[in-house]
């Protein structure tokens, strides 16, 4: 189990179309729903909104990691999306959102993924990945950028 | 600095790593050791031990969810919302290595750990003598199954020596069964003074049975050794360089003393005069009105579970067997002897809620068991509940009595249970005989369903 087994190519935006948190959202969920990932997309959106509500996951310095647990999702799964403008993600440190990953989850999900999505996690939190991904230019960029470090 | 610290999340996918990441990167840089355990949806994964705890400077518990903080008693420590420590992880990091020390001294943990005392202190009696008996049903399954066993060779198999038989009987009768006890109450010693309990526990134990006070012997050895270890403990100070000898010199041979004097001559003393009295009791019944002789034999045969009171009723039963020829008070002595596994066994099934999961593995032992007239299989019931166990047995056990006289039924045997009822002609009025038998279970059955309080 990779990194490129939750993020498959066609779970990559390379560049957002929307600019507002709510549409962003929603443009990512439908991303997803076009592979065989979830069983039911308006669960799992709901499931990210909810998460939403308690508050943002714009964890700031250019980061949103929106994510849901949901019965609605079939296998766990990453849509990685970006915004060279960045989104407005009510972020703890008021700035924009660049790099966004929205991470969806079975109820009954398996360590393997959680573990991928842990250590994804931690990745995040080092300014040297963040750079060069927003640097990437193409899928395999992205998943070097991961695996890489 | 050595610095610990704990990071959590409701999802726990990946709020939990980053800020677990984010602290690890930020004490690097200011040059602290830092150790993360993450309480994530794959279990708490790079768990602090005790002794990463012990060597820390300072706490940080970065968690939404509520994390196990009885350890950290004492140490600096600091609690945040998780995303604190993402946004702000160095001057966290700061703001630990002044904080206060954690002593669960905040209201709502002060009530906490007082409700969690009157718990356990109201649990505490209850919950030794669960610990004493859970130790004992494996005991009780696997010595009353051998024994089972043995009878299949014949009901007197046994008494040939080097045989099968013989050996299944050494091994289960002689050896598991008479560990029983001791195991009892060595156990109830030790959940209540730990360690050192077991020694005069099991001392007191294997008391109870050779002066034949049974298992209720067994419950008072149990508790009077826990409490006198729990004394001696407190009463008794030594210099701290002989302190040492405590453990292995002072407690257990004071305790064991103490507890054997007073099994031998505060327990052992009216044990033997109840028996006395007993047998007598029983003489003068016999030949009066043989229902009411079925009903207090029943009431004796279930009362102490092969305890004194058991063996003297037990004991007059096989007085009345002559060779050859059926005795229906023999009867009535084996029949009452089934009920109380067999009712406990019913009752595990009908009031399912009322028995903890142990006890209804056991349940099924019973079973097994009571078909065997070992009636000890409900030893482990008894002990685990007395007050509502043993008179519901009591009843079951003698309306079965009463009723195997009132039917006449007969026995030719001194034991065996159901593996007798086939042998032609070691029972009068089968039939009626297990009628007997099949309602004291029920009787029983149903008064526990009745009384016995749900498992909390």
């Amino acid at each position: 189990m990779q990194i490129r087994d939750l993020l498959t190519e066609s779970l990559m935006i390379d560049e957002l179309v929307n600019n507002t948190k709510d549409s962003v959202l929603t443009e990512m969920v439908e991303k997803l729903a076009l592979t065989d990932k979830l069983s039911n997309k308006e669960m799992f959106h709901k499931a990210v909104l909810e998460r939403e509500a308690e508050y943002s996951t714009g964890i700031g310095m250019g980061i949103a990691i929106p994510h849901g647990k949901s019965s609605g999702v079939k296998e766990a799964s990453l849509v990685f999306a970006r915004s060279k403008a960045g989104v407005d993600f009510d972020s703890m440190d008021g700035k924009p959102a660049h790099l966004l990953f929205m991470i969806a989850v079975p109820e009954a999900a398996n360590d393997d993924h959680l573990k991928i999505l842990g250590t994804l996690s931690r990745k995040l939190m080092h300014q040297s990945i963040r750079e060069a991904l927003m640097n990437a230019t193409t899928y395999e960029d992205v998943i070097a950028v991961f695996e890489d470090a | 600095m050595k610095i610990v610290a704990v990071t959590a999340c409701p999802t726990g996918i990946a709020h939990t790593y980053m800020a677990a990441e984010a602290l690890n990167i930020a004490a690097g840089e200011m040059k602290h050791d830092m150790k993360v355990e993450t309480r994530g949806s794959v279990g708490a994964e790079n768990a602090l031990s005790d002794e990463d705890i012990k060597n820390a400077d300072a706490v940080i518990i970065a968690a939404d969810t509520n994390v196990p903080m009885e350890r950290f008693q004492g140490k600096k420590l600091i609690e945040v919302p998780v995303k604190e420590a993402i946004s702000n992880a160095q001057e966290l990091i700061k703001k630990a290595l002044t904080a206060d020390t954690y002593n669960a001294t905040n209201l709502s943990d002060q009530v906490d750990s007082i409700k969690n005392q009157k718990k356990s202190e109201r649990k505490g009696a209850y919950k030794h003598l669960m610990t004493g008996v859970s130790f004992m049903i494996p005991f009780v399954t696997a010595g009353g199954i051998l024994i089972a066993l043995s009878f299949v060779f014949g009901i007197e198999a046994f008494k040939e020596e080097g045989t099968i038989a013989a050996a299944l009987m050494q091994i289960g009768g002689g050896s598991a069964f008479a560990l029983m006890i001791p195991i009892l109450a060595g156990y109830i010693a030790y959940s209540i003074a730990d360690r050192p309990g077991i020694v005069p526990g099991m001392v007191g134990g294997m008391l109870a049975s050779s002066i034949g006070s049974g298992f209720l012997g067994g419950i008072i050895a149990g508790f009077l050794a826990g409490y006198t270890v729990e004394f001696l403990k407190k009463s008794i100070k030594l210099p701290r360089s002989m302190a040492g000898l405590m453990p292995v010199l002072i407690l257990p041979v004071f305790s064991s003393l103490v507890v054997g004097l007073l099994m031998i001559f505060v327990i052992g003393g009216p044990v033997s005069s109840i028996n006395n009295a007993m047998n007598g009791w029983l003489q003068s019944l016999n030949g009066t009105n043989s229902t009411v002789l079925g009903l207090v034999i029943g009431l004796m045969m279930a009362f102490d579970m092969g305890g004194p009171v058991n063996k003297a009723a037990y004991t007059f039963g096989v007085g009345t067997l002559v060779a050859g020829q059926a005795s229906e008070v023999m009867a009535a002595v084996m029949a009452a002897g089934m009920v109380p596994p067999l009712g406990l066994a019913l009752a595990t099934i009908v009031a399912k809620n009322k028995f903890s999961h142990e006890e209804k593995e056991a349940g099924k032992a019973a079973w097994a068991l009571g078909i065997s007239f070992i009636t000890e299989g409900a030893i482990p019931f008894a002990a685990a509940d007395p007050a509502r166990v043993i008179p519901s047995i009591m009843a079951g056990s003698a309306v079965t009595g009463s009723l195997s006289m009132l039917f006449k039924c007969g026995l030719a045997v001194p034991h065996g249970g159901i593996f007798v009822l086939f042998i032609p002609n070691a029972v009068v009025n089968l039939a009626a005989y297990v009628l007997a038998i099949a309602i004291g279970t029920c009787v029983t059955a149903g008064l526990i369903f009745g009384l016995k309080r749900e498992v909390v």
